[in-house]
């Protein structure tokens, strides 16, 4: 028996469990797919469903997108009295996703006694489109996991191929400072050591030591892809909660609907700036991207800087205040202009 | 106005003729008396300036910015209360932060950072508005017109 069907028999247990004693009405984890290497959000309402959640290397959705969602209050004050109270929920979280939740709790966008939080501890999962590309002209038909963590895929002549994990983790996981969820009320899995690397940090600061001329040629090369979808935003849990976001509003119309490269520019930059010090590096809006965009890597920087300037790193701990919400008097300044 | 509308002339359309355009946001209570200061002791400023008054510097979004910069804003000043002094206690700090992130923002995707400039001017530094005003028209003038960011339509 593998790792994590150990843990997916153990998470159905404690699911069941929370259902059926009423202690959560509604529990969030992922089910199988049709297609391989992935899976589906499941939202189990009853403990008789239980058997449908699975875990393993293919879940990858952040789930905490869900959560604001839950918790929103009525857009109309005078419905607040006649609405449902908000619900009690069960959530299977990874490393990642768990550092979402928490920035949620920190911004009292979810309310922590209403969660019941399953956190796994995550060895990373599997990046869908480096085991397509790994597979070559191969398509393949299932996959599953063997014992050592390693991906077996039969692929479209019959053939059995196996991929080896590291080559196929998804880059966010390459860089995850805790792939163990800090916060839980119940842990599954045995806790996974945390890669602190500074891969992250010395690609920024080549990319930062090119002339700007060349910085602003790839930024654009990369717009030039960019269809607008907004599934980056769709799919990240920290955009989930805003009343209106800044992309829906008409009046006035911050940013052009359509595919101006201009206006593509100020979408990236200002989804860059509004998840400054809230970014959890999920990797949830890469994944996303159907143009197959590496849409983390502006939102990262600004983590980078907010972590240099403020030492402050989001999703860390729920009273913390949020980087931009907090001041200090001697905060820097030394990009202030003096005549 | 005046520049852009004569550009289309053809002696003017060489690099002589073209002055920056430059959008400054001025919070009501120091930097917008600072600039009328300035006015009423009679320096002498760059008239490239397009001065827009908000409440407080915290009022302003990144936005704000971006949208001078589309809009063909050779530069953008944002100047508020010295830290410290902002009528609302404490709007300036909070916009500190902002600003520092957005102006690395701005420079590592390569829009040169005199593009986008941040200070404090007092209500009693007329003369360091007009020198800070001087000074941020100058690097413009020297950058060129802005054609990042602008939307062309």
């Amino acid at each position: 028996m593998t790792a994590s069907h150990e843990i997916e028999l153990r998470l159905r247990d404690t699911a069941e469990q929370l259902l059926r004693e009423k202690k959560v009405g509604l529990f969030l984890g992922y089910e199988k797919a049709t297609l391989p290497f992935r899976t589906t959000p499941l939202f189990l309402t009853t403990a008789e469903g239980a058997e449908r959640l699975v875990w393993n290397p293919f879940c990858t959705a952040n789930l905490a997108v869900y959560l604001p969602g839950l918790f929103k209050a009525p857009a109309d004050a005078r419905q607040a009295k006649s609405a449902p109270p908000p619900p009690t929920v069960g959530i299977v979280l990874k490393g990642c996703d768990v550092r979402s939740v928490v920035a949620l709790i920190q911004e009292r966008q979810v309310p922590r006694e209403n969660l019941v939080l399953v956190g796994i501890a995550c060895p990373g999962v599997v990046d869908r489109r480096k085991a397509e590309r790994a597979l070559g002209e191969h398509q393949a038909l299932g996959a599953g996991e063997d014992a050592r963590g390693n991906v077996h895929a039969v692929v479209d002549d019959g053939t059995e191929v196996t991929l080896r994990r590291e080559q196929i983790v998804a880059d966010a996981c390459l860089e995850c400072r805790a792939p163990t969820p800090s916060l839980h009320d119940v842990l599954l899995g045995t806790p996974v050591e945390a890669k602190e690397t500074d891969a992250a940090r010395r690609r920024m600061a080549e990319f930062e030591s090119r002339p700007l001329d060349v910085r602003w040629a790839r930024f654009q090369e990369m717009l030039a892809k960019c269809i607008r979808c907004n599934a980056c935003r769709q799919a990240c849990p920290m955009c989930s909660g805003c009343k209106t976001c800044l992309l829906d509003q008409t009046r006035p119309r911050w940013i052009g609907a359509g595919t101006d490269i201009s206006d593509v520019g100020i979408y990236h930059l200002l989804r860059a700036f509004h998840l400054a010090g809230r970014c959890t590096e999920c990797g949830a809006c890469a994944r996303a991207c159907p143009m197959g965009l590496d849409v983390r890597l502006l939102a990262r920087k600004m983590c980078q800087e907010v972590e240099d300037l403020y030492g402050y790193r989001p999703g860390e701990a729920t009273d913390a205040t949020p980087v931009l919400s907090a001041f200090s008097l001697d905060d820097p300044q030394d990009f202030v202009t003096e005549p | 106005m005046s520049q852009t509308q004569t550009q289309s002339a053809p002696e003017a359309a060489s690099d002589k003729a073209w002055e920056p355009k430059v959008v400054a946001f001025l919070c009501n209570w120091c930097s917008y008396a600072g600039a009328d200061l300035a006015g009423v002791s009679r320096i002498q400023y760059p008239h490239n300036i397009r001065i827009i008054r908000v409440p407080c510097s915290g009022r302003i979004s990144p936005a704000f910015l971006l949208r001078a910069l589309q809009n063909g804003a050779d530069a953008v000043l944002v100047s508020g209360c010295h830290p410290g002094d902002c009528h609302y206690i404490s709007g300036n700090l909070a916009a500190r932060r902002k600003f520092a992130l957005l102006k690395e923002l701005l420079q590592y995707t390569g829009i040169e950072p005199e593009r986008v400039q941040f200070t404090w001017v007092s209500a009693s530094e007329g003369g360091r508005f007009a020198a800070i005003v001087e000074k941020v028209v100058e690097q413009a003038r020297k950058l060129g017109p802005n054609k990042k960011l602008v939307k062309n339509l």
